[in-house]
């Protein structure tokens, strides 16, 4: 396969604003994880892995002046956006050649579920109207940077980003084009925070993946980019590639709308042909960043899934979701960027507030571990059996 | 890179226009309100009456015209299901917003919200037709089956799959009618609004397909230069010249702005390429492009344009298709290009 080269992230999340807050917080164990502080909403009762800024503060580093028309999801986005663009000295009179494709679900609820009496029935807020669906949110997003050459909006639910990156990588392969930003943006409102809540899959505790008494996930919300980039581009550029998608898996567990078969099938799949796409062994993963999401369905499907494609010799694994809450349909791009720091800096992420293996399930990581990483794995798995893998690899001299 | 032809096997319908079928060609029906819900057929045949009573009408729709293209298509299963909607299943989002907004936080069900997501169509189908494919949803405004065909027709050329169900689903319930006209989405001036439900399948073989997919391009506000371009590079690719084309399916809707930007922007790409329109039938939704590809893959495959389609009256001809461009500038902002030949 044509290496589909990384030559630039960026990141946001309960973890930090930024790349360098972010790899101090995943290698000094810090998570984000806390009691609600800016979503409006009764349920006071969940801790989550909010971004610790309003949306005013947002825009005001972000130069959007007073009173625009914004959604929080597409702030975050900006935020990560604009360090994934430095970071790959993209600058704006470049970006008619780039793509952008970002994943998002919520796209601009936070503002709809506000104002939705006042759409039905009055006249305030309209303006907010135009900018609830998820492609408004992505163009808003990209629109605050330049002119991309295409922008399009993947919706799998919480595997969004990780679609988007799936995407991203075929078009280059295609020669559709020779970089592409993707990823994806998500923030926490109330609609999904009370359907999650109404599904009981929330833990009122810190979320404990893999662990025997893990009672559900904590929400989160952030956003990430990478910068894919075709090999001659790059060189071309004169930019240096953090790392390599050197594989991905796109698979329907076709089971239910919100559970995950007992034996993972939809998992399976995506990471077997993650492992097929980059002509690679089980034996030559060295880390999965697994879902992970904390809820006694998805990691013990997970589980099945990884011990049925590996066997008795499960590769170090780790949820990374303790550190964030459960950042939806950004969480494919989030995790992503957390695998292109371990391969760069050779650490494996700890699985945060374990301590008792589940019953049949796979033993996370649990202590900081350094560890010299070449090929990870990094899953997304969405509602209605959405699942998807992406292989990252680090770039070889 | 795959360079086998990809064709159009079966391509489905459930609209403003009676249901799963083509009688829209002999005789379209013709509304006067500005704003209708889509003519449902049976639903008995594509999902039993229990589950049905759970699902919203979009998710229905989509059972009844995925169902029908892949039986149309004459094949087992399909390799890929790839949806694009733009706004998801709307009814449910609103059936639970209503009850956030009006009665609380506490006494949620999680009925509506589990069927609330974009991707809940897709996966549907992934169900009920026990499919672990590659399956991808897009929301992005006019553009989302114009993305979902990229998708497919990407993954075609990578020889990644061999076959694919591609939709378009749009629902659009009375009260977010009037949510969109008061935020100027759709619906403005002579603008209709229908709700729009289309399944096609693609696939490698000949045989019975309705037409050739030979060339998409999809761009974000592109200068008329780059769109121009796009256009030469699409058919040169195939071996072709704007002369090659007969027909141009625009989105032509009855906005204003929108309607004298497509005519102008038309004459500049296409010069005196006689235009067809499509939307005066169907109605405005953000699947409605997806109806676009619907309508010139069954003209293809009928050998005639009906004359309810042009543009002008004066240009109406009973010339046989054999290839038509679509051109989709969606909100403005987003265009595609889609070839298709006969």
């Amino acid at each position: 396969m044509k290496p589909i080269l990384i030559t630039g992230t960026g990141v946001v999340s309960a973890i930090g604003l930024g790349k360098a807050e972010t790899l101090s917080a995943l290698l000094e164990n810090r998570s984000g994880v806390g009691p609600l502080v800016y979503l409006k909403t009764e349920h006071k009762e969940f801790p989550v892995g909010e971004v610790k800024m309003t949306d005013a503060e947002m825009a005001e580093r972000l130069g959007i002046p007073k009173g625009a028309v914004t959604t929080r999801t597409a702030l975050m986005g900006m935020l990560a956006l604009g360090e994934a663009l430095e970071d790959a000295a993209l600058t704006p009179d470049m970006l008619p050649k780039v793509g952008f494709i970002s994943g998002t679900t919520v796209g601009g609820m936070d503002m709809s579920e506000q104002f939705y009496l006042d759409y039905v029935n009055g006249e305030a807020h309209s303006e907010y109207i135009s900018v609830h669906d998820c492609g408004s949110c992505s163009e808003m997003t990209a629109n605050h940077f330049g002119k991309f050459a295409f922008a399009t909006t993947l919706s799998t639910a919480c595997s969004s980003a990780a679609n988007a990156i799936i995407l991203g990588a075929n078009m280059i392969r295609c020669g559709e084009a020779d970089i592409v930003v993707v990823g994806g943006s998500e923030c926490i409102t109330k609609f999904h925070l009370n359907g999650f809540n109404s599904l009981m899959i929330l833990d009122t505790e810190p979320c404990r993946p893999f662990d025997a008494t893990r009672h559900g996930l904590n929400l989160g919300e952030g956003a990430a980019y990478l910068v894919l980039e075709s090999e001659e581009s790059a060189k071309r550029r004169g930019v240096k590639a953090q790392a390599v998608l050197s594989g991905y898996g796109n698979a329907c567990d076709a089971f239910h709308q919100t559970a995950s078969s007992p034996d993972g099938e939809g998992a399976y799949r995506a990471m077997k042909e993650a492992l097929q796409v980059a002509g690679l062994q089980t034996s030559d993963i060295d880390y999965i960043n697994a879902h992970g999401t904390g809820t006694p369905n998805n990691d013990a499907s997970e589980s099945q899934a990884m011990k049925r494609l590996f066997g008795e010799n499960v590769p170090p694994m780790s949820s990374t979701k303790p550190f964030t809450g459960h950042t939806t349909s950004a969480s494919g791009s989030i995790e992503a960027v957390f695998c292109i720091m371990a391969l760069q800096h050779g650490f494996l992420p700890v699985n945060l507030n374990w301590s008792q293996p589940m019953e049949d399930g796979v033993i996370p990581v649990s202590q900081p571990t350094q560890k010299e990483l070449r090929h990870v794995l990094c899953n997304a798995f969405g509602f209605g059996g959405n699942d998807s893998s992406l292989l990252l690899s680090k770039l070889e001299m | 890179m795959e360079n086998k032809d990809l064709y159009v096997l079966s391509a489905k319908q459930v609209s403003i226009q009676q249901p799963l079928d083509e009688s829209w060609m002999q005789d379209p029906i013709t509304y006067a309100e500005p704003y209708v819900r889509s003519i449902d057929p049976s639903f008995k045949d594509y999902v039993s009456p229990i589950e049905a009573r759970r699902m919203g009408k979009i998710l229905k729709r989509a059972l009844a015209t995925s169902k029908e293209a892949i039986k149309a298509s004459g094949l087992e299963s399909v390799d890929a299901i790839v949806t694009g909607t733009g706004y998801g299943c709307i009814e449910n989002t609103e059936f639970f917003l209503d009850a956030l907004s009006n009665e609380g936080e506490q006494l949620l069900k999680p009925t509506y919200f589990m069927q609330s997501t974009h991707n809940t169509i897709s996966s549907l189908v992934a169900i009920q037709t026990k499919n672990h494919g590659y399956n991808a949803t897009y929301a992005h405004k006019g553009i989302s089956f114009d993305s979902a065909l990229q998708d497919a027709w990407m993954q075609f050329r990578l020889g990644k799959i061999n076959s694919a169900l591609v939709g378009g689903h749009d629902e659009m319930t009375p009260t977010f009618y009037k949510i969109l006209r008061k935020g100027g989405v759709m619906g403005l001036d002579d603008e209709m609004c229908g709700e729009a439900a289309v399944s096609v399948v693609l696939g490698r073989q000949s045989e019975g397909a309705l037409c050739r997919l030979t060339g998409f391009k999809m761009l974000h506000q592109p200068s008329m230069n780059s769109l121009m371009d796009s256009v030469t590079t699409m058919l040169q690719t195939v071996g072709k010249s704007l002369s090659d084309i007969d027909y141009v399916l625009t989105g032509i809707s009855g906005n204003h702005q929108s309607d004298s930007d497509y005519l102008s922007e038309c004459k500049t790409l296409f010069g005196g390429k006689t235009l067809l329109k499509f939307k005066h039938l169907f109605g405005e939704s953000f699947t409605a492009s997806g109806i676009g590809f619907y309508v010139a893959a069954q003209c293809l495959k009928a050998g005639f344009v009906p004359a309810s389609l042009f543009v002008d009256q004066e240009r109406i001809t009973d010339k046989r298709p054999s290839c038509i461009l679509l051109y989709n500038h969606s909100d403005g902002k987003n265009c595609s290009l889609t070839l298709l030949e006969a």
